[in-house]
């Protein structure tokens, strides 16, 4: 074996396995740890006023209303894993909440098809803002602001007005209002999301968001990667358009509106870049829990819930400095 | 031999302008009366709203940045003015400059956490449209408070409403900000560091631009031009309302793109952003005058962005 | 030229381009070139920049169709779709730009598309490191950490990282476009120690570079390009006779002759208690009149004291004295007007120096709006006069100063650069590897450039990746080890030679 020509000295010492775990691993690992730390707030808050740790209704009740934003937060981590992002979410989430109220009824058969059916349907909606990002050659934010326009018209024609109805047994199947059973669908969604990370795709969808030229030139597939990649996403939101049908029993054409941006509050608080090729859809999962826990903080402390957005958007400027400086420190303190 | 030649960027404000112009012509077919005088001052009067958003989210776009803090800065001026003002004209100066000093802020923190933070615009932009909101909500008690149904001071609904020439004075007031905008970023130092920046703001800087200076300043201006627009709007409807200020995101980034600037930053002029807020308003105004339900002008307005976005909006091939 | 390589010649071609043409817009990069190279040879495609070596690396290694003509593969014409097609035929390319994914890993890089899986397909993370490692090893590369991620090495690593990448592939047909662009000589050595691996194992090498010492020891024939066309194939050529066919004409002495620095020219900047990584320091003084050379390895701290000087970021510490007054340089806008005038023509002339979407006016004239404007507002005549004095005075090709600058060939791109500091008088001029990646004839003008700014009495400070500029156009040359000044060389020492020993002495020992 030749000797190495290129060797230096001492100067290149290398790092132990562990700082480089954490360090390319900041992100998650932060926002794992905020949220950790916000339930232990959260528990003790509850303890002093109540008498007693969260039960399992506070738990389930969590559970359940973070369900839609953590699975339209993994769908957005993956669009913007490919350097785009995905303002279409909320028109998504508006028109498969909608599809879900008319037409969820019936055997468990119709019911599972109708399911299938709303999932494709948002795989649909991905799909066309996969193609004009790749094959039309737009950018991501003004094709999906357009597309979230168009969405949102078609929620509102399919359900004018809030109402339509869910039957009780699907409810209970997919947000069980005794257990925290949706953690079952969510630990899942987790799986598929260490699925793809090993998978041949998973590897593209990093690679072009880390840098799309050097991804084309080696050999990757770019405009068909973030197809798939958009319309991954899109059948996300339909599920996540599902299960928000499901929580609330009934629909809504405008509930969803404010995923779009709480998606992608989760996603930034998860430790997702957004500026490709960096991050987990677990980090994602994480962020959208600390949003809801946040929430939940914030009516326990008895802040006014009108100043509710002044917390929120002051606790995500903070949060992101945060995690800058310790990234930073993370990989100077080499 | 100089022949002349239109750039690619010069096309699209044409095609922003011919995009307008085929709207209100459009809108002539289907209802007798939409391109008169009087019904084309009215659109463009509320074009001019957007116009001015889009003024600022021209400025920050240009340099590849984005503010979504527009529907609330937008709608905290409103309320800001009427609660200041208490309707009086006596206190509209104190409550105008009061007003435009907050828009001012509410940029300049964006810039200040964009540049020395280091919080990517989208997300700082967002943060502080939930903190101005939270604010506005609290302050005002959900518009409950005493002052909260005050109206805007006369004399501002009146400078809204009034004509000079036959034209309101809220479009000349635009005329003029298309006029200073396009000098601006044309023919200053402070234009061509911002296309400089836009461009790539690294070699900008090494090339002697006060990079970090510029971008806060652009950002504040965005917050001034919310603020504008929410001082115009309180004065044309009389009264601030919650939720005033939500179409005018989408809207002025529509605009703005529409009219031929990269999102991606550096290319571009106000120019054609504020022709593609006249096209917008002009597209919205004829799909009314055709009766046209909620949910079909909220599709064809995205399919028309698509549309004029494929036609002119690609990206160059590598 | 061998027995060997004169019998690969004579067989059949492992891959030939048969008069493939290729346009960017209106530009013919490559017009009818034919091009052939056998298994087990090594061919050296040299030329000018923007001569089509780099558009016929693309061609044959899949990254673009040509226009017309075909790609041949062993005799028969075949159409490549894509880098990942002709990998599945056996090509190999290292493309000049690096294409390594800066926030994944070595090993990530280094394996991507041939990852350990498991029986049913999914990706062994955690074995990704360990055969990293170890097949790095194999190619006698130990130093890298294959946990690291790609933005975290030096830049001549990821270069060997990404040679690496291709290598391990065993392509049959290896291409090369620039490889030791950013390698030192004993990278090159390793380099060239895996090319003749692969040679002697029947590879088809093709590699491009500028530097002609390396074509000379590892070519076995030389393809000269001139304009998009072939020019000729050569199993032996002297440099002399190659620039001639290259530029199209003779160049009779390559490097200027340096004019004297006067006895009394006074010193314009000096710098102390300098330093680059944070330990020791170090400390010089530049004169007027004088061109100072900083050579040694790559990553020694050269690219932080140059960008230091000007402020982006400042050295930590550092006393700098601009024309004899202490003076505080926190970013670049400080320098530029600092005293004398500082200026930085930077390493990477698209990603930091030029706007290339934006006219080659304003790119000249960026530095000196505050100069040229009215409050705020620009003097557009004055602008456009100054403009065409500059593109007159260095020859700047371009149809016209409102051209954009992205449109003008590398070497006019380098002369706008450098004509922007001249527009704005400075002083101190401060070249980062300006000849880098810059063809012959632009190369020799910049060199006549620099010996007349130092006639005038400027003062420039000057790094080069290539030791033999270094050796002959400086009067003294600093060379950097770990953040230090190691060796101060003036002539009758200044010699490539020397400038190479006094980098690597400590090197060896470790």
């Amino acid at each position: 074996m030749p000797a190495d020509p290129t060797s230096r000295p001492a100067a290149h010492r290398r790092r132990p396995r562990a700082a480089h775990i954490l360090g390319q691993n900041s992100g998650l690992i932060l926002a794992a740890a905020i949220l950790l730390l916000s339930i232990i707030v959260f528990a003790g808050m509850f303890a002093v006023q109540q008498g007693r740790l969260p039960g399992d209704f506070e738990i389930t009740s969590t559970v359940n209303n973070t369900m839609p934003l953590a699975l339209a937060a993994i769908g957005q981590t993956i669009v913007v894993l490919t350097r785009g992002i995905d303002l279409s979410v909320g028109g998504v989430i508006d028109l498969t909440n909608a599809l879900a109220a008319i037409f969820l009824a019936g055997s468990i058969l119709h019911m599972i098809v109708v399911s299938l059916l709303i999932v494709l349907a948002g795989a649909a909606a991905g799909l066309i803002n996969g193609l004009l990002v790749g094959l039309g050659r737009l950018q991501p934010i003004v094709v999906t602001l357009a597309t979230l326009s168009i969405f949102q018209g078609l929620a509102i024609r399919v359900l004018p007005q809030p109402g339509g109805a869910v039957p009780a047994g699907y409810t209970s199947f997919l947000v069980n209002t005794n257990r925290p059973t949706a953690l079952v669908f969510l630990a899942l969604a987790a799986l598929g999301w260490m699925g793809l990370r090993r998978s041949r795709l998973g590897v593209n969808l990093f690679a072009i968001g880390n840098d799309p030229q050097a991804a084309i030139a080696l050999g990757v597939k770019a405009v068909r990667t973030r197809i798939v990649a958009y319309t991954i996403a899109g059948a996300l939101y339909a599920v996540a358009g599902i299960f928000l049908a499901a929580n609330a029993t009934a629909g809504d054409a405008t509930t969803g509106d404010g995923y779009t941006l709480t998606s992608i509050v989760a996603v930034v608080l998860g430790g997702v870049s957004l500026f490709g090729g960096r991050g987990s859809a677990v980090g994602a999962i994480c962020g959208a829990f600390i949003t809801t826990m946040i929430v939940n903080i914030l009516f326990f402390a008895h802040i006014d819930p009108l100043y509710q957005s002044f917390y929120e958007g002051l606790f995500l400027v903070i949060a992101v400095v945060f995690g800058g400086l310790i990234g930073r420190l993370v990989r100077s303190g080499r | 031999m100089k022949r002349l030649a239109l750039s690619r960027d010069a096309l699209r404000v044409l095609a922003a302008y011919g995009a307008a112009v085929l709207l209100f012509v459009i809108g002539a077919f289907v209802h007798p009366g939409f391109a008169s005088f009087q019904s084309v001052t009215s659109i463009l009067l509320v074009a001019s709203f957007v116009g001015l958003v889009a003024a600022g989210q021209c400025f920050v776009i240009l340099i590849g940045g984005i503010d979504l803090s527009v529907p609330w800065v937008l709608n905290a001026a409103a309320i800001l003015l009427t609660t200041a003002s208490l309707g009086q004209d006596g206190r509209a100066l104190y409550a105008v400059s009061l007003t435009l000093g907050m828009g001012a802020l509410a940029g300049l923190a964006n810039g200040i956490g964009v540049v020395w933070l280091g919080v990517p615009a989208v997300v700082m932009t967002l943060a502080m449209n939930g903190i101005i909101e939270g604010l506005a909500l609290g302050l005002s008690g959900g518009m409950t408070c005493a002052a909260c149904a005050s109206y805007a001071p006369p004399a501002i609904a009146a400078a809204v409403h009034g004509t000079w020439l036959g034209i309101p004075a809220a479009l000349w007031l635009w005329l003029a900000v298309i006029v200073v905008v396009s000098f601006v970023l044309s023919l200053t130092r402070f234009g061509r560091a911002t296309y400089a920046i836009g461009n790539n703001p690294r070699a900008a800087f090494l090339a002697g631009v006060n990079v970090s200076v510029t971008v806060v300043f652009l950002y504040a201006l965005s917050g001034v031009f919310s603020a504008l627009a929410g001082i115009l709007l309180a004065g044309f409807g009389g009264q601030a309302s919650l939720g005033m200020g939500t179409p005018y995101l989408f809207q002025s980034i529509a605009a703005v793109v529409i009219g031929g600037v990269s999102i991606l930053g550096g290319r571009g002029t106000y120019l054609g952003a504020a022709a593609g807020a006249a096209s917008l308003t002009a597209l919205v105004s004829v799909l009314l005058a055709l009766n046209m339900p909620e949910y079909g002008r909220s599709i064809i307005y995205g399919v028309v962005i698509l549309v004029l976005l494929l036609l002119y909006g690609r990206e160059q091939r590598e | 030229m061998s027995a060997a390589a004169a019998a690969a010649a004579e067989s059949v071609a492992a891959v030939a381009a048969r008069e493939v043409s290729k346009a960017f817009g209106g530009v013919q990069a490559l017009r009818s070139a034919p091009f052939a190279a056998a298994a087990g040879e090594v061919h050296a495609l040299v030329g000018e920049n923007g001569a089509g070596k780099s558009t016929l690396i693309k061609l044959l290694g899949g990254r673009l169709p040509p226009d017309s003509g075909a790609i041949l593969l062993g005799g028969t014409p075949v159409r490549l779709s894509g880098t990942a097609d002709a990998a599945r035929h056996g090509i190999g390319t290292v493309f000049q730009e690096l294409t390594l994914l800066p926030w994944m890993t070595v090993a990530e890089n280094l394996l991507i598309g041939r990852e350990p899986r498991r029986a049913l397909g999914p990706i062994r993370r955690g074995a990704m490191a360990p055969r990293a490692e170890a097949v790095l090893a194999g190619l006698g590369i130990t130093h890298i950490d294959p946990r690291a991620l790609a933005s975290e090495i030096s830049l001549a690593e990821r270069q060997i990282v990404e040679i690496a990448r291709v290598i391990i592939r065993r392509p049959h047909i290896l291409l090369l476009d620039e490889p030791t662009s950013s390698l030192v000589e004993r990278e090159v050595a390793w380099l060239f120690a895996r090319i003749r691996d692969l040679s002697a194992a029947g590879t088809a090498v093709v590699f491009t570079s500028h530097r002609w010492n390396e074509i000379t020891s590892i070519a076995d024939r030389i393809t000269i390009f001139r304009n998009g066309a072939e020019v000729g194939t050569f199993d032996a050529i002297d440099e002399d006779e190659a620039i001639t066919l290259m530029t199209g004409r003779r160049v009779e002495a390559l490097y200027p002759p340096l004019p004297p620095v006067p006895a009394d020219a006074p010193a314009v900047l000096e710098v102390a208690n300098a330093s680059l990584d944070g330990g020791s320091e170090l400390g010089f003084s530049l004169a007027a009149g004088e061109i100072l050379g900083i050579g040694g390895l790559a990553g020694q701290g050269h690219r932080e004291l140059f960008l230091g000087l000007f402020g982006a970021p400042p050295l930590p510490r550092a006393r700098v004295t601009v024309g004899g007054a202490r003076t505080t340089i926190a970013r670049p806008a400080d320098a530029i007007h600092a005293g004398l005038g500082i200026a930085l023509v930077p390493e990477d002339r698209k990603g930091e120096g030029l706007l290339l979407p934006l006219s080659v006016r304003d790119n000249l004239t960026l530095p000196i709006l505050g100069r040229l404007s009215r409050l705020g507002v620009i003097r557009g005549a004055a602008e456009r006069r100054m403009s065409r004095e500059i593109i007159a005075r260095l020859g700047i090709r371009t149809p016209g100063p409102a051209q954009p600058v992205g449109a003008l060939s590398g070497g006019n791109q380098q002369k706008v650069l450098l004509g922007r500091w001249l527009l704005a008088d400075s002083r101190i001029l401060l070249f980062y590897d300006v000849t880098r990646g810059v063809d012959v004839a632009t190369k020799h003008e910049i060199y006549e450039l620099m010996m007349r700014l130092a006639g005038e009495g400027r003062a420039i400070l000057f790094y080069s990746s290539d030791t033999e500029e270094l050796a002959h156009l400086c009067h003294r040359v600093l060379v950097l080890r770990g953040g230090r000044i190691a060796t101060e060389l003036r002539p009758p020492d200044l010699a490539a030679e020397a400038i190479v020993a006094a980098a690597m002495r400590d090197a060896d020992a470790g």
